[in-house]
């Protein structure tokens, strides 16, 4: 599709992503779309961001799309190649040091209204030792819900959006204000938006609960409440802009040009 | 001292049936693929396993029944598949006694048990399901003899009252495989790239094997000492093992081979063909009712003749896809060891892999 003023909603909820990082922070990417919305800032908006990954490479620019946060081509060009538990003590140190200079991306499969995640299972009729769908388990993410404000990555649908979620593998604002706390969390960190295929949720200051901040050009509050399993204020949404075709024509051309993680549809 | 093996030899010597043991790398980078293959031809099993970033290698003894407690923090071979799919049925069917950690915390567990520490306190998994919820019971703790007792406890912090801390056993490996760049005889290493958890989990176990792309001398690796990662008195079993990563990458010398995990992708979804019959047969039905709850959909109605074809040609026989036991026949139990599998992947297919020098990866590929 060489039409750059077309997007689609993956290219849209990169986009999104890309426009929430600032100038010198320090960005915890993984692999797939975070890692393609964490390029266009590297590349183009915001080169002084500096993208570290789960494993420990630090300051990474890689050049072709890595496909695990492992790979050769994040080990290739990156300024220090640290082992795991170095990463973990860098994300632990820079709360206890009251710095403010971390983001952190993180996925699952269902979310609950205070940002818990799950990435664990889904029991169905079964339970956490048995359960219908089992997925990876935490990975990293439990240890940067835990130390760092997050941008969570969801597909806007029903059963991923739900008031009550099957298991927590990375904590949000637990059940609400002071919720972190209570469990011995660091109160001071927790997720500061959900960021889906149809907008951008944000957390209330006073009750720690989502709310729409932003639909896109193709999308509607109306759309986000019916994708939505449970009650979502819609009445503080406004419209965020697509971007440009610079933006599309770099992601397409020279971030993911074979589309590993971003695919383009034909025309 | 000199501790070169064969593949066979050193697998014979130093893994057991019932070993606590751990693997290096992480999922598709720098896995132990070739002593994987070595342990199922062998036939080691009832292992108790403290997986860290895992990906097929252990996808691959669970699919095999070998494991017998699994301790995981993910599984999966990332950017091929989403989770490594033996490890989920063995779990959705009820087949595999596992617990959960995150990475954070299980990869602090091995570095505590390289530091020789009694247990750890992390400001982790609070709050989580990593706590609340445990996959092996204290009752079941109890009967296995490598798994501990406990799989956390909350403590106070003795230097801060009032603070809430989650302590955590330390591992304690029987076995420890490593695939590195270069190692000597005396069991020096050189790890190129991250070292990730290797170095730990080998000073951690009790007796340790590596296998290398290079075997170099002792003189050799001693040459500039700022390379080398791993004190050779750790070390029990060297092996000379080329592509010992295979179908996974090593920095410096190769990439990931994405045919070959295509191919597992695929293969393992089912684990034999009985599996695959039952599972296409799953999958017309599923498609039928799909397209009969709207008549009109063309796609639909195509999809499920496409579904019911492949469930036909299934139980008469006729086309039965590759399974996971057809992918091992084929790459692990067929081949008699490291040296026949290398021919079967072919000379130019393992050169494509190369890593190009001024990328650090392989585009021909």
């Amino acid at each position: 599709m060489s039409d750059y003023t077309k997007y689609t909603k993956q290219e849209m909820q990169a986009y999104a992503i890309a426009k929430n990082i600032k100038e010198n922070q320090i960005v915890i990417v993984g692999t797939g779309l975070p890692l393609i919305g964490a390029s266009p800032p590297k590349r183009a908006v915001c080169p002084s961001c500096h993208p570290i990954v789960e494993s420990g490479l630090m300051d990474c620019s890689p050049v072709g799309v890595p496909r695990s946060v492992g790979d050769n081509r994040f080990m290739a060009h990156c300024a220090v190649q640290w082992p795991n538990v170095r990463f973990i003590g860098f994300e632990a140190n820079e709360w206890l040091h009251d710095a403010d200079r971390l983001v952190a991306f993180i996925g699952g499969a269902q979310i609950d209204p205070y940002g818990n995640v799950n990435s664990t299972c889904i029991y169905g009729k079964g339970d956490y030792v048995k359960p219908q769908t089992r997925f990876t388990g935490s990975g990293g993410a439990n240890g940067i819900a835990t130390y760092c404000n997050t941008i969570i990555m969801m597909q806007h649908q029903k059963r991923r959006f739900m008031e009550q979620i099957d298991y927590i593998t990375s904590c949000g604002w637990m059940d609400g204000p002071g919720g972190r706390e209570k469990v011995g969390l660091p109160g001071n960190r927790g997720p500061q938006m959900v960021v889906t295929d149809l907008g951008i949720m944000k957390f209330d200051e006073k009750t720690k609960r989502m709310y729409l901040a932003y639909y896109y050009p193709f999308s509607s509050p109306e759309m986000v409440q019916e994708n939505t399993g449970f009650e979502v204020d819609v009445s503080r949404a406004e419209l965020m802009e697509g971007p440009g075709p610079d933006i599309i024509k770099l992601i397409r051309e020279e971030i993911d040009p074979g589309q590993a993680f971003i695919k383009v549809p034909k025309e | 001292m000199n501790k070169v093996y064969s593949l066979h030899d050193a697998v014979a010597k130093f893994v057991e049936s019932g070993d606590c043991i751990s693997f290096g790398g992480f999922t598709t980078n720098r896995k132990p693929y070739a002593a994987v293959s070595e342990i199922l031809r062998q036939g080691q099993t009832d292992f108790t396993v403290w997986a860290g970033p895992a990906g097929g290698d252990w996808d691959m003894l669970i699919g095999e029944g070998r494991v017998k407690a699994y301790i995981n923090c993910y599984t999966a071979n990332s950017g091929y598949t989403n989770v490594s799919r033996r490890f989920r049925a063995a779990i959705e069917k009820g087949e595999l006694t596992y617990e959960d950690y995150s990475q954070d915390v299980l990869m602090l567990q091995l570095h505590a048990a390289s530091l020789g520490l009694p247990f750890l306190p992390v400001r982790l998994m609070q709050g989580s399901g990593l706590v609340k919820y445990w996959g092996i019971s204290e009752e079941q703790r109890k009967s296995l003899e490598k798994v501990d007792d406990l799989k956390c406890v909350e403590i106070e912090n003795p230097f801060n009252p009032g603070e809430k801390v989650i302590a955590v056993p330390v591992p304690k490996l029987d076995t420890a495989i490593i695939h590195v760049q270069k190692a000597s005889p005396d069991g020096t290493c050189i790890i190129e790239g991250d070292e990730f958890h290797d170095v730990d989990i080998a000073v951690a176990a009790r007796t340790v094997t590596v296998t290398c792309e290079d075997l170099v001398s002792d003189e050799y690796i001693r040459r500039d000492p700022t390379l080398t990662r791993i004190f050779g008195q750790c070390v029990d079993a060297v092996v000379h093992c080329p592509y010992g990563a295979w179908p996974s990458q090593c920095y410096n010398y190769y990439d990931n081979d994405s045919h070959a995990l295509k191919e597992y992708d695929k293969a393992s979804k089912y684990q034999d063909a009985e599996d695959a019959k039952a599972q296409l047969q799953k999958a017309a039905a599923k498609a039928e009712k799909a397209a009969a709850a709207k008549p009109d959909d063309e796609k639909l109605a195509e999809a499920a003749a496409k579904a019911k074809k492949a469930a036909e040609d299934a139980a008469a026989g006729t086309v039965i896809p590759e399974t996971f036991k057809d992918y091992l026949d084929k790459w692990v139990y067929s081949v008699k060891d490291h040296d026949e599998l290398l021919d079967k992947v072919g000379g130019s297919r393992l050169m494509r892999l190369k890593n190009e020098p001024h990328l650090g990866y392989s585009t021909r590929h």
